[in-house]
């Protein structure tokens, strides 16, 4: 007993300690020569969507493609992908087997050259059947397929509050007029605590989303909205729960709310729609969008590098996701937004969800996301009035 | 503790022997120690990543306020968690070596529960209980009594997860060395009219040194790195060492300075791993001199 003890904890150390954990999934997620047969498909979202593709794309696919198998791996995201990424970029100036053929949940702006050395496939050229079925909105380049839709919501107890804010200015003002009863996720640990600051930001730079883009981020050019930011921030920080505590991610933030501690926070609207449904929320609590500039959310998309061993093959996979029978199944077993027109899908679907899906879902992109979070941590966080 | 006083194991050139440790240490060489010392390396290069020595990436992060502070809640946890292990965990160990029954063995099956337990299943039980509007919240308004702030997300939630974790492992320890005091020992003192104090101080903790240092070492290493608690239970900020590391690979996006902060948080760990090897080879010695 005592051995075995002893073996966890020196695992725990070396593993998380040195914090190497994430570095060596990184450089040993793969194997040394990809397979004829086998797509290295990376997943770099959470659980639930690696459960989707486990469960539904997978399966699918394998049956109508005999012979042909997914190796799905979740990357844990950030960084770990970064570094596949990057290797495939190598792989291609060496003319050397990328060894991944398709990434989820990921841009084409990292490595920063990788577009213009060719690096990623260009998907209104690359014959895919279904992608004139695309709609247009959810598009943002050529060198990404956009397959998976969602957004942030405020979730509020409807007992306590019976008509939610409407607008931003109009947030500020309930969570300052309603000390304590306000949370936010750490913008860095699922994303939707990302998108309220994200918000924050497009607020007070004139609510132009088009500043923010995926390939012009710069230090200086990031800095003077950064240092409109951090004031509105900090000005509401002493209002929030505990005077300016944020939760560990997107359940924390629904579970505060579920314990009555706070009335309201902000939630992606597929877990707050499970929540409702499973019943672990009160039944009076409600999701509300804002009606001036909607939180930002947005499109999950895939890339292919070009040089893939399985180009033909995940190509062929790209065409499965986004036709009608996947993006059904986005609809009714993810809760998410599809990204084909509507018309292209279950007229059912389309007749009960259409009207209440948005026409855009604004977007923040992920090349601006490390300076924003650490900047949060560093003039947000870390400027608590403790007593 | 058993294995350490077995007799050293004689030299000798069996190559079954040699074979049997080749795996692992095979696998460690090239899945911990060789990944582990390209980080260790590249932290000691420029931050750019150009090649030659550089002590930027070390400078970056003592001369880094944040990063200093973070440092400084870790220690701060370790520490407190530290003696508060032993306040808790010694008195136990004292009650099972000196009384036995029904009572003490389930008292000590109740201190051992934890280690049966994960780690994320206690964060979780623990911020239902002790969190904001939890169990304890609703008893004790229940009787009256209101007011009460939740240690959840202040610098004391990680403290208490993993006092919870590190528990059995210290009593474990602790009664492996009280069970090495002789009670004739203690019956000559209580013989000659010494208080419970006077042994407990003259005779029990002298003999248990060696035990004391061990658990008091090894914790610190867990303690030092430990992500789950302080993530889970923490507050934002500041965050200890191995939340921060975290960050700073995976969405900061700057895995030199995270390799910066894995080295700084290694040298310092291994000044109580250090501790540990020194106390068990004053054993080894202090056997040998008893056998001789």
């Amino acid at each position: 007993m005592n051995v075995s003890d002893l073996s966890r904890r020196n695992f725990l150390k070396t593993s998380s300690a040195l914090g190497l954990g994430g570095l060596m999934a990184g450089t040993f997620v793969l194997r040394a020569n990809a397979a004829p047969g086998v797509i290295d498909v990376i997943i770099n979202s959470d659980t639930n969507i690696l459960d989707f593709w486990t469960q539904v794309i997978k399966p699918g696919f394998e049956a109508a493609n005999a012979g042909v198998t997914l190796n799905l791996v979740s990357s844990g995201g950030g960084a770990a992908t970064d570094l596949l990424a990057e290797r495939a970029f190598a792989a291609l100036q060496t003319k050397t087997d990328p060894q991944v053929d398709f990434l989820e949940a990921y841009g084409p702006y990292h490595p920063a050259d990788a577009i213009s050395a060719g690096l990623w496939t260009d998907f209104p050229k690359a014959g895919l059947a279904n992608y004139a079925n695309i709609n247009p909105v959810t598009v943002r380049n050529e060198w990404s397929l956009p397959y998976r839709g969602s957004q942030v919501v405020m979730f509020y107890n409807g007992d306590k509050i019976p008509n939610p804010p409407k607008s931003f200015p109009e947030l500020i003002e309930w969570i300052k007029a309603n000390p304590g009863e306000f949370a936010y996720a750490r913008p860095d640990k699922g994303d939707s605590g990302a998108c309220f600051i994200e918000r924050a930001l497009q607020e007070v730079t004139g609510k132009n989303p088009d500043l923010f883009k995926g390939d012009n981020y710069s230090e200086s050019y990031a800095k003077p909205f950064y240092d409109k930011l951090w004031p509105l921030l900090k000005d509401i920080a002493p209002s929030l729960y505990k005077g300016g505590e944020y939760t560990a991610g997107n359940t924390p933030s629904i579970q505060l709310l579920a314990s009555g501690a706070i009335s309201m926070t902000i939630a992606w609207s597929d877990m707050a729609l499970t929540a409702i449904n499973e019943g672990v929320v009160p039944e009076s609590t409600r999701l509300a969008q804002l009606g001036d500039l909607a939180f930002t959310g947005g499109f999950s998309t895939i890339v292919i590098p070009k040089s893939a061993a399985n180009y033909a093959l995940a190509v062929k996979l790209a065409d499965f996701i986004i036709s009608p029978e996947i993006q059904n199944k986005i609809v009714t077993g993810l809760g998410g937004f599809p990204s084909l027109k509507w018309d292209a899908m279950d007229p059912a679907l389309a007749a009960k969800y259409a009207a209440a899906a948005p026409t855009s879902i604004p977007e923040f992109p992920g090349t601006w996301e490390p300076s924003l979070f650490d900047g949060w941590y560093r003039e947000v966080a870390a400027n608590l009035a403790r007593d | 503790m058993a294995s350490d006083l077995a007799p050293p194991p004689k030299t000798s050139k069996n190559p079954l022997g040699l074979l049997m440790i080749a795996a692992p240490v095979v696998l460690m060489g090239l899945f911990l120690l060789y990944p582990a010392l390209r980080v260790v390396l590249r932290t000691f290069g420029a931050a750019d990543g150009s090649p030659g020595f550089s002590l930027e990436n070390y400078a970056r992060f003592f001369n880094d306020s944040y990063s200093l502070n973070n440092l400084g809640i870790t220690l701060w946890t370790t520490v407190v968690t530290l003696i508060l292990l032993i306040v808790v965990n010694l008195p136990i160990a004292l009650y099972l070596r000196f009384r036995k029954g029904r009572l003490a063995t389930f008292i000590q099956a109740l201190a051992l529960f934890p280690m049966f337990v994960p780690g994320v299943i206690i964060c979780y039980a623990l911020i239902r209980y002790i969190g904001p509007n939890g169990l304890l919240q609703s008893l004790l308004e229940h009787v009256g009594i209101t007011g009460y702030q939740t240690p959840i997300m202040t610098p004391w939630g990680p403290v208490i997860g993993l006092l919870w974790d590190a528990m059995p492992f210290t009593l474990l320890v602790l009664t492996a060395g009280l069970a090495g005091i002789s009670n004739a020992a203690i019956e000559a003192a209580q013989d000659v009219g010494a208080s419970r104090l006077r042994i407990l101080w003259s005779i029990v903790l002298p003999q248990i040194r060696g035990s004391l240092v061990v658990c008091t070492s090894l914790n610190f290493l867990s303690l030092f790195g430990s992500v789950l608690q302080p993530y889970m239970l923490g507050p934002t900020s500041p965050e200890l060492m191995g939340p921060f590391m975290l960050r700073t690979f995976s969405s900061v996006r700057d895995p030199l300075q995270a390799g910066t902060q894995a080295t700084i948080t290694f040298l310092i760990c291994s000044v109580a791993g250090l501790l540990y090897i020194l106390s068990m080879g004053n054993r080894r010695k202090a056997e040998k001199e008893t056998v001789a």
